[in-house]
């Protein structure tokens, strides 16, 4: 994908919360009869905001330049982050060293192709150091 | 005969059987946790630890007692985490007035006071009316006198508009017909800094915090926010006895519990409580801070409340704030 | 009582063994609790309080300061290993510090940044003795409108931190802004920006916004590469493990900026030691000779943000001792603490307890030699954390950042902040948006538009208060000037293009 085509979208995604806090902003008070009210700031950096994304999106309109940007990476990244968030999910339901577990057999066995044995101990292995650091050690609590 | 009998025999199994109901009190048997609304060293959390450590000592509890700090939301979050415990025997809660009046100015504060279990009121907070040494006001009239002929000029800093600071400000202001400014700042010490810079002029302060500063020569106290005079301030008026015909709102800190809890814990906790106030190392605590001594057990308790929401709703709207319930 | 035979006094108390032994704890566990994100000195310090009644004051106020400090110290470690910053302070050491260790140079960046800790701790302490209640004083005439000033100079360092697009990282800093801005309104009690959720009434944590966009967003850029048997290329040869001359001379600068900076910035109620290291990193790289390479590896660009928030410790006990106005959350349980334990800071607590308060100074002063001489043999040994296979390492970083959130609030909604903000920390990366500025908004927003507010409300809204008074003035000024350093240098290039023709 070309940067510039990514410019675009972020542009506009940008310009688009932009608006969102304008027209938040406009519901508040702009000026109290004390000072200024809390409009006042969100609706000039709302403005600027707004301001700087078309600019943005013009640019990334006009512009030659080639550069891309290489997403090949992007779906191993996302798959992780996925895997994170489920894990978040679970920590809930299984509790941290359970969900962290996994998404260490997760990123270490699919993400990396370890064996999946070593995965595995991986996983263990990191689950019980946390369990040994912080609850035990530190006292400090897991989700 | 027989039936007379009978009836004596059912009696006499249920009463076998009630007693034992009856007699069953309530014991904690595992450590017990005082959730409290700020992080460590905030106002609630120092007394949470305070109390902690004097439970232990006059052996009022036979378990360990642990404080939980859950900061946020101004309350809410300490609110919400007590009322989803719901039944929860081994836990309570330190509330000040935030917890009282943030569910009526915001959306999201959705728990009040109404949904758990009111346990007891403990303390007043009493405050005094400060401005620097150097300042030409000499009594509280004169502060208001000034504002009265500069509206708007002269300021005062503190925190929220929902706060007591700015609670004082409105009952002066409508009782005496004088305006002058608030400034919100976010800290206690940014407060003290605002007065003793002159870029305020006038400051509500607890009388512990300002008592140092009296010491070294930075502040003078006009008057004092409480019903009657504090050991601490004796040459000081009171807000009625300087001439202005206000009520204080009172700040209160007392304790909570989850809802859903049997009556034998209510009454455990407050006779635990009601123990604590009598003892002397609370008696010196209340002393040291200078708080008043103001136990409610928790009838009392949900009663003070409802009036003084009802109280708090009418000086808000009049301040001009938003309430949402 | 002068200052020389305070400081003997001071000696004389901080060189018993007992003191000793609790100045060594208090930096010890400071150094540990200042790795762990999330974990802070002020939990910990409230932790220990029930511990310090069975001490005496003088002790117990000597351990608690060592927590403080030490934690400084130990923040940058896992920002330079990792890119996760161990304290929010430690943010602008990631920048250049992460750099140093991605090419090779980890040992050097932890050892720049111990000297420069120690340099900035010691110029501290020393700020402390002599000039605290003086400072203190001129401390009140600051103000809003300074504060103002203050924050804008901050912001304006944004120019600095661009990178190649101004307008990307002024949209980077704009979210920042808005970031600081959700949450309940101070002044008027407005809720903004919550939607409706109650966790978002005190607004998003610094903490979480940091370690979601540096630590996760970096692990999730380096999951793209499929091999990758060593995270980042552990140090080899003494060159690397330790900082070399040439480094320290680069940084001679940075360590007296940083220990300035930080000390006057830490002085003032309310501003912190974020602000110091931003600031600090920024004038590090306005006044360099060669500011492009910032952000890819200088020892100074780790050297001045370290020096700052280590000078600011020092800085922020000024208020707390001398007027009994805590700085910081840190000071406001020392002084929670102090209170507890009967004594009652403000303006003549050092007058009447000059035992405690020498005693104090003189064990920052061990403190300080203690920690340096805890942390440069220890660097070659961190160092190789790095060994760590990635498939290890990252999720290792992950659990940490996830726990370190957890602790500071106990929230899951926390948790999925982190991960939220750990993706938008990836995509930034990808689409080539700064974080830096983010960070910057996030931190210095609330500040700026709460000082603004308050200048305007003590001026019955008329803006020339903010120029009327010297210092914001010339705060100001600065911030201009640093705002047109940029088309500065495009007149330059122009100018040696015309030339050239």
């Amino acid at each position: 994908m070309r940067a510039a085509r990514a410019d675009f979208w972020s542009g506009l995604a940008l310009g688009g919360l932009g608006v969102y806090i304008i027209a938040q902003a406009w519901r508040w008070e702009y000026l109290g009869n004390d000072g200024p009210g809390p409009g006042f700031f969100p609706l000039w950096y709302g403005i600027a905001m707004a301001g700087l994304s078309l600019a943005l999106v013009i640019s990334s309109v006009r512009s030659s330049d080639g550069e891309t940007i290489d997403w090949t990476g992007a779906r191993r990244a996302f798959a992780t982050w996925g895997a994170l968030a489920v894990a978040v999910a679970l920590l809930k339901v299984v509790g941290f060293l359970i969900s962290f577990g996994a998404l260490t057999f997760f990123i270490a066995g699919v993400m990396y192709q370890r064996r999946l044995w070593v995965a595995a101990l991986a996983g263990v292995l990191a689950a019980a150091a946390f369990y040994a650091v912080f609850p035990l050690a530190l006292g400090v609590k897991l989700p | 005969m027989k039936r007379v009998l009978g009836l004596l025999s059912v009696l006499a199994l249920g009463m076998a059987l009630a007693v034992p109901a009856f007699s069953q009190s309530f014991t904690p048997t595992r450590p017990v946790e005082i959730v409290v609304h700020t992080g460590p060293g905030g106002g609630a959390d120092v007394l949470a630890r305070a109390m902690a450590v004097m439970i232990e000592k006059e052996k009022l509890l036979p378990v360990r007692v642990q404080v939980t700090n859950k900061p946020g939301g101004g309350g809410a979050t300490a609110a919400a985490f007590l009322a989803e415990k719901k039944g929860e025997t081994h836990m309570i809660g330190i509330f000040t007035g935030v917890w009282l009046t943030n569910p009526l100015t915001s959306a999201e504060a959705k728990v009040s006071l109404k949904d758990l279990t009111p346990i007891a009121r403990l303390l007043l907070e009493p405050a005094v009316i400060a401005v620097k040494a150097d300042a030409p006001y000499k009594t509280l009239n004169d502060f208001v006198a000034a504002a009265k002929q500069k509206p708007g000029e002269l300021k005062q800093s503190g925190g929220s508009i929902t706060s007591r600071d700015n609670v004082v400000r409105q009952q002066l202001q409508k009782v005496s017909g004088a305006r002058w400014q608030f400034i919100s700042f976010p800290g206690g010490g940014e407060r003290i800094a605002a007065l003793l810079g002159g870029h305020v002029q006038m400051m509500v302060i607890e009388p512990n915090e300002a008592g140092e500063h009296i010491r070294a020569g930075n502040m003078r106290v006009l008057a004092q926010v409480s019903d009657k005079r504090l050991p601490a301030f004796p040459n000081v008026p009171t807000l009625q006895e300087a001439g202005f015909n206000v009520t204080p709102v009172p700040q209160v800190r007392g304790v909570v519990a989850p809802p859903g809890i049997p009556r034998e814990n209510v009454a455990y906790w407050e006779d635990m409580l009601q123990k604590l106030t009598q003892t002397e190392s609370w008696k010196k605590y209340v002393a040291e801070n200078q708080f008043e001594p103001a136990y409610q057990n928790s009838a009392e308790l949900a009663k003070f409340y409802d009036e003084f929401t009802a109280q708090m709703r009418g000086i808000l709207q009049e301040a001009g704030v938003k309430i949402v319930r | 009582m002068d200052i020389a035979s305070g400081l003997l006094q001071g000696f004389a108390v901080a060189a018993q063994p007992v003191n000793l032994l609790w100045c060594f704890v208090g930096v010890l566990l400071g150094t540990v609790v200042g790795v762990m994100p999330g974990l802070g000195p002020p939990a910990t310090i409230a932790m220990l309080l029930p511990l310090t009644f069975l001490m005496n004051p003088a002790s117990a106020i000597i351990m608690l300061a060592g927590i403080y400090y030490g934690a400084k110290y130990g923040g940058s470690t896992t920002a330079i290993l990792l890119n996760v910053p161990g304290e929010s302070a430690s943010v602008a050491t990631c920048f250049d510090g992460y750099q140093m260790a991605r090419r090779g140079r980890a040992g050097a960046a932890l050892g720049i940044a111990a000297i420069a800790s120690f340099i900035a701790g010691t110029v501290g302490v020393i700020g402390i003795m002599l000039v605290a209640p003086p400072l203190a004083r001129m401390a009140l005439a600051f103000s809003s409108p300074e504060y103002f000033a203050l924050m804008a100079l901050g912001l304006a360092m944004v120019v600095l931190l661009a990178g190649r697009s101004m307008v990307k990282a002024l949209l980077a800093m704009l979210v920042g802004l808005w970031l600081a801005g959700i949450g309940t309104d101070l002044f008027s009690q407005t809720s903004r920006f919550t939607f409706g959720r109650m966790e978002l009434l005190s607004g998003i944590d610094f903490v979480v916004v940091a370690i979601g966009v540096f630590a996760i967003g970096e692990v999730l850029a380096n999951m793209e590469g499929r091999e990758a048997a060593k995270a980042l290329p552990v140090p080899k040869g003494l060159r690397n493990l330790l900082p070399t001359g040439q480094d320290l001379k680069d940084s001679r600068f940075a360590f007296a900026n940083g220990s300035l900076v930080g000390f006057f910035i830490g002085v003032l109620p309310g501003a912190g030691s974020t602000i110091a290291s931003f600031i600090s990193y920024g004038l590090e790289k306005a006044v360099s000779r060669r500011p492009q390479e910032f952000g890819k590896g200088v020892p100074e660009g780790v050297a001045a943000p370290e020096a700052a928030n280590n000078a600011e410790t020092g800085g922020a006990l000024i208020p707390m001792l001398t007027l009994g106005i805590p700085g910081s959350s840190t000071t406001a349980v020392l002084l929670a603490a102090l209170v507890l334990w009967g004594f009652k800071p403000g303006p003549l607590f050092i007058g009447e307890n000059p035992a405690l308060f020498w005693g104090l100074v003189a064990s920052m002063y061990i403190g300080n030699v203690m920690l340096l001489v805890l942390n440069m043999p220890l660097v070659p040994l961190f160092a190789q954390v790095l060994r760590t296979p990635a498939y290890v390492l990252y999720p290792l970083i992950i659990g940490i950042a996830v726990v370190g959130v957890y602790s500071t609030s106990g929230s899951l909604f926390d948790v999925w902040l982190v991960a939220a903000f750990g993706l938008l920390g990836y995509l930034m990366r990808k689409l080539d948006y700064p974080s830096a500025p983010l960070i910057l908004g996030l931190v210095l927003g609330g500040a700026l538009e709460r000082a603004l507010r308050q200048s305007l409300m003590m001026s019955d809204g008329s803006v020339s208060i903010l120029v009327s008074r010297p210092v914001s003035a010339v705060m100001l000024s600065l911030a201009l000037l640093v705002l047109l350093i940029p088309v500065f240098g495009k007149l330059n290039r122009l100018r040696l293009q015309a030339i050239e023709k």
